[in-house]
C-alpha cells in the first residue's frame, strides 16, 4: 500500500509541473510537427527533389556539317533552363570555367555544367575523350547527382539516336536493302517522339510510365507515404521523449533529497526497497500515460497507423521498460538535480541521436550500426517492425532484449541508489 | 573591471564543478570517436562485402525476349545484386530488408512491348529509403535501355518492311540490345568536387571525421545553453542576484559578466574538441587557423548570450532545461548539425540556412571539408556575432524586466 501512496504522490506532483507536461506532450508532437515542415515535399507525398541551384557554361557549338539543328552543348543547356524544371532548378549561364568555379566555392550555386568547346563535333567522330565536368559543392550530393542522371540520361537519348541508326543500316544490309536518305529525318523523328514521350511518362506521369513503384506494405493504408513518414519521425520523438520522460520523473528522489523529504520519509518505518519500488512505479505510469496520449494524439493528428494491437503493445512494453531502467540507472549516478538536467540533457540527446532518432526516416548505416548498441536503438527497431506492419511474433525478439536491458540497467541503479542511502 | 570579477566569480563556480565539466568535456569526445568509428566500420566493411543493392526479380514473363534481356543487363550491374525470387515471397523481403526492392515483370510483358504497347514492370520498394530511392534511379536507366532497344527494333523492321516478322524483330532488338550494352554516357560525364587543388586527397570522403567532428561540435556548443542558463537561475535562487542589483553595477555588466564566462567555457570545450579533432582524428581544422579560430570564437559567444537570454526568461531550472534544449533541438535540426540541409526543403530549408548553427556548420565546412581559407570565415563569422549581439541585447532587454 505504502508503494501505491509513494507512487500516487509523484504522480500528483509530475501532473503539477509544467516542465514534464512540456517535455512529455508538447515537445514530441511540435519536433514532429518540425520535421515534417522540413521534408514537406517528401511528406506530401511529391517525392520531388531539392532545389537546385546550376551554373551552365556551354562553350560547345553546332559544326558547319552536322546534321543538327543545336549542338548537344545547346540542348543540355536548353533542359536545365526549360519551363518544366524553373520550380527546383535555379539556372543561370557563366561565360567560362574560371567563373563557374567561383561561383561554386562563394556558394552562389551548388553545381556546374560545363559543356567543352567541340563536344558535339568530337561525339560526331567518335571521340570519347571530350568530356562534360560537372563541377560540384563537395558537401552537396542529392542535387550534383539529379544533375547528372538528367545529363547522362540526354546523352542516352542522343547515344539511342545512333543506335537507332546503326541498327536501320546493319538491318537493311542484312536484307539486301538500301537506306532510302529522304527517309532519315522521319525514322530520327518517331524514335526522338517516343524517347520523349517515354521520358516524359517516367519522371512526370507515374501512373503511366513503363516502372511502376508501389510501397511493400500490405494494408493499402501503410502505403501512403506521407503516413508511413510520419510514423517513422514519430516513433523517434516518442522514443526519446518517453527516455526523457522517465529520467526527470525519477529525478523526484534527487529533489526529494534536495528539500529534505526524502530524509523524512527515511526516518519513517518504510524500507528503502519500497521507495524506490513506490518511485519506480510512478515513473512507469508516467511513461505508460505518455506513450499511450502520443499514440492516440500521432494518430489522430499525422494519421500514423502504429501497426497491428500485439505489435504496437510490445513496442510499447518495450519502450517501456528500457526507458525505466535506464532512468533509475542515470538517475543513480547524478548527485544533484542541478547535475542531472545536464547529465541527462547531454547523454539523452546523443543517445538518442546515435540511435538514429532524429533521423528515423532517413537510412544511415552508422546510426543502425550504433543503435544495437543502444536501449533506444532498439526501441526504434521494434517500431520499426511495427510500423512496417510486422506481426507480433516478429516483436517478441526485440522485445526481450529491451526487457533484458531493463532489468539489467535497474538492477545496477538500485544497487547503486541502496548504497548512496544507506 | 566588476564584469571581470564576476566572469571569474562564475569561472571558479562552474569548474568546482568536476563531474558538469567532465561531460561537458569528455561527451563530444567520446561521441565524436563513437560516431567517427561507425562511420569509418561501415566504409570498411563495405569494401569488402559484396556492396551491390540486391534487387528482388520475380518474372512472370518467362520466355519473354525483353524481360529475359532486362534480366540479363541487371545480372550485368556492379551496382545491382539480382535474387530471383517466388512472387508470394516480394513484399515479405522487401519489408525484412533481404532486398531493397523487388522488380516484377507481369504476364506477357514481352509480348506487349513488341506489339508496342506500353506494358508496365513493377517495382516494390520503400521509397523513403535511401536504398529504395537508389534502385529506382537505376532501374529507371535499364527500363529505359530495353525499351528503347525493342523500340528500336520495331522501327527498323517497320523500315526493311517486316513489321510482323518475328524473326526480323528479334534479330533487330539483339543488336540494338547489344549496342546499349557497349554504349556508356556515363563516361562522357565527369564529376569533380570543388576543392582548393592543394586540398584534394584529403577532403571529406577520405576522412569520416571532418563530417562527425563539427557536427558534435556545433551541438555540443549549443549544449551549453543549460548551463548558461543556470546561472542566472542558481543566482536569483540563491538571491545574489538581487544582492548584486543592490550594487551600482548595471544590468548590462551584470549580464555581460556572465555571458563572458560562459564565453570562456563553451570556448574551452571547443577548443578541447577543436585540438582533439585536429591531433588524434586529423581533422585539420589548423590548416586555417585563424579561421578555425574566428569561427569558434563567435559561436561561443552566440550560444553564451543565447544562454543568459534564456536565463532571463525563466523561473527555475527546470525550465531552463525545457527552453535550452528545446532551442537545442531547433538549432541543431534546422542548422543542418543532424542531417545536411540539403534534403529538407521549402521554408525549412530557406530558414535553416538563415540559423546561426548554420552560419557554424558553413565556416567550419569551408575549412575541413571546401578547403577554403581564411576569407572563408569572415562572412560565418560575422553573421554569428550579429546573431550574438541580438541575443545579448535581448538578454539585456529581458533581465531589465525580470521579476526578481
Amino acid at each position: 500500500m505504502k508503494i501505491v501512496d509513494i507512487a500516487l504522490k509523484d504522480l500528483v506532483r509530475s501532473t503539477r509541473s509544467l516542465f514534464l507536461i512540456g517535455m512529455a506532450f508538447a515537445a514530441p508532437l511540435l519536433l514532429t510537427g518540425l520535421i515534417y515542415l522540413a521534408f514537406g515535399s517528401i511528406a506530401s507525398g511529391n517525392l520531388s527533389l531539392p532545389d537546385i541551384t546550376l551554373g551552365v557554361v556551354n562553350a560547345d557549338a553546332l559544326p558547319a556539317d552536322a546534321p543538327l539543328d543545336a549542338s548537344f552543348g545547346e540542348s543540355i543547356r536548353s533542359m536545365f533552363f526549360d519551363e518544366s524544371v524553373r520550380s527546383w532548378i535555379t539556372a543561370s549561364d557563366y561565360p567560362d570555367e574560371a567563373a563557374a568555379r567561383a561561383a561554386v566555392d562563394a556558394q552562389e550555386i551548388g553545381v556546374a555544367v560545363i559543356i567543352p568547346a567541340a563536344f558535339t563535333e568530337d561525339y560526331l567522330a567518335g571521340k570519347k575523350d571530350t568530356v562534360i565536368t560537372i563541377l560540384q559543392d563537395p558537401t552537396l550530393s542529392i542535387g550534383p547527382t539529379v544533375v547528372r542522371d538528367m545529363v547522362t540520361s540526354l546523352l542516352d537519348g542522343i547515344a539511342g539516336g545512333g543506335i537507332a541508326f546503326n541498327v536501320l543500316n546493319e538491318r537493311l544490309a542484312a536484307n539486301g536493302q538500301m537506306l532510302d536518305p529522304a527517309s532519315i529525318p522521319s525514322f530520327f523523328e518517331r524514335y526522338a517522339a517516343w524517347y520523349t514521350d517515354f521520358q516524359r511518362a517516367m519522371f512526370h506521369s507515374p501512373e503511366k510510365a513503363a516502372l511502376v513503384v508501389t510501397s511493400p506494405a500490405a494494408e493499402s493504408e501503410m502505403s501512403d507515404p506521407v503516413r508511413s513518414m510520419m510514423g517513422m519521425m514519430m516513433s523517434g520523438q516518442l522514443i526519446f521523449f518517453s527516455f526523457f520522460t522517465g529520467a526527470y520523473a525519477m529525478m523526484s528522489i534527487l529533489q526529494e533529497s534536495e528539500e529534505g523529504t526524502l530524509a523524512r520519509l527515511f526516518t519513517t518505518p518504510t524500507d528503502r526497497t519500497t521507495i524506490l519500488a513506490g518511485k519506480f512505479l510512478a515513473v512507469l505510469f508516467t511513461v505508460i500515460i505518455q506513450g499511450v496520449v502520443l499514440l492516440v494524439a500521432g494518430h489522430y493528428l499525422f494519421g500514423i497507423n502504429w501497426g497491428e494491437p500485439g505489435s504496437l503493445t510490445l513496442s510499447l512494453l518495450g519502450q517501456m521498460f528500457a526507458s525505466v531502467g535506464l532512468a533509475v540507472l542515470l538517475v543513480s549516478f547524478v548527485q544533484n538535480s542541478k547535475q542531472g538536467g545536464l547529465v541527462f540533457g547531454g547523454a539523452l540527446t546523443m543517445l538518442g541521436m546515435i540511435s538514429g532518432l532524429f533521423t528515423a526516416n532517413i537510412e544511415i548505416k552508422a546510426f543502425d550500426l550504433m543503435g544495437n548498441f543502444t536501449p533506444q536503438g532498439w526501441v526504434l527497431k521494434a517500431w520499426k517492425l511495427s510500423l512496417a506492419g510486422s506481426p507480433a511474433n516478429e516483436l517478441v525478439a526485440p522485445f526481450l532484449v529491451l526487457a533484458t536491458m531493463g532489468v539489467v540497467m535497474f538492477a545496477i541503479g538500485a544497487v547503486m541508489f541502496r548504497r548512496r542511502f544507506a | 573591471m566588476r564584469i571581470i570579477d564576476l566572469t571569474l566569480k562564475d569561472l571558479s563556480q562552474i569548474f568546482r564543478d568536476k563531474r558538469s565539466l567532465l561531460f561537458l568535456v569528455a561527451m563530444p569526445i567520446i561521441f565524436t570517436l563513437f560516431m567517427g568509428f561507425a562511420y569509418k566500420s561501415g566504409k570498411d566493411e563495405d569494401a569488402v562485402q559484396d556492396n551491390r543493392i540486391p534487387l528482388g526479380w520475380v518474372n512472370n514473363d518467362p520466355g519473354g525476349v525483353v524481360s529475359q534481356e532486362l534480366f540479363e543487363m541487371l545480372s550485368n550491374s556492379d551496382s545491382i545484386r539480382v535474387v530471383e525470387l517466388a512472387a508470394a515471397a516480394a513484399n515479405d523481403s522487401v519489408r525484412k530488408g533481404e532486398v531493397a526492392g523487388v522488380l516484377i515483370a507481369p504476364a506477357g510483358y514481352s509480348e506487349q512491348a513488341e506489339a508496342g504497347d506500353d506494358p508496365q514492370l513493377t517495382l516494390v520498394t520503400d521509397t523513403n529509403s535511401a536504398q529504395g530511392q537508389s534502385i529506382y534511379q537505376l532501374l529507371r536507366t535499364s527500363v529505359t535501355k530495353v525499351m528503347s532497344a525493342m523500340e528500336i527494333a520495331r522501327l527498323s523492321a517497320g523500315m526493311t518492311g517486316k513489321p510482323a516478322d518475328a524473326s526480323e524483330l528479334d534479330a533487330a532488338f539483339a543488336s540494338a540490345s547489344r549496342a546499349w550494352a557497349e554504349a556508356d554516357s556515363a563516361s562522357l560525364v565527369k564529376v569533380e568536387l570543388a576543392v582548393e587543388e592543394s586540398f584534394l586527397g584529403d577532403w571529406y570522403g577520405d576522412n569520416p571525421y571532418n563530417q562527425a567532428s563539427p557536427g558534435i561540435l556545433v551541438q555540443f556548443a549549443i549544449m551549453g545553453l543549460v548551463s548558461s542558463g543556470q546561472i542566472l537561475v542558481q543566482e536569483r535562487k540563491t538571491r545574489t542576484l538581487q544582492r548584486m542589483m543592490s550594487t551600482s553595477m548595471r544590468s548590462w555588466e551584470i549580464i555581460a559578466g556572465h555571458t563572458l564566462a560562459m564565453f570562456g567555457v563553451v570556448f574551452l570545450q571547443i577548443a578541447l574538441l577543436v585540438v582533439f579533432g585536429q591531433l588524434a582524428l586529423g581533422v585539420d581544422y589548423l590548416r586555417s587557423p585563424l579561421g578555425a579560430l574566428l569561427v569558434s570564437v563567435a559561436l561561443s559567444l552566440w550560444v553564451a548570450a543565447m544562454g543568459m537570454l534564456i536565463g532571463a526568461m525563466v523561473k527555475d531550472d527546470s525550465q531552463v532545461i525545457l527552453f535550452a534544449l528545446m532551442a537545442m533541438f531547433i538549432f541543431s535540426a534546422l542548422g543542418g548539425t543532424w542531417f545536411p540541409l540539403e534534403v529538407s526543403s521549402g521554408a525549412f530549408a530557406l530558414i535553416g540556412k538563415a540559423m546561426p548553427s548554420a552560419w557554424a556548420m558553413n565556416g567550419y565546412q569551408n575549412i575541413l571539408i571546401r578547403g577554403l581559407g581564411l576569407e572563408s570565415a569572415w562572412l560565418p563569422t560575422g553573421m554569428l556575432l550579429v546573431y550574438a549581439l541580438g541575443f545579448f541585447v535581448l538578454a539585456v532587454w529581458r533581465f531589465r524586466k525580470m521579476d526578481m
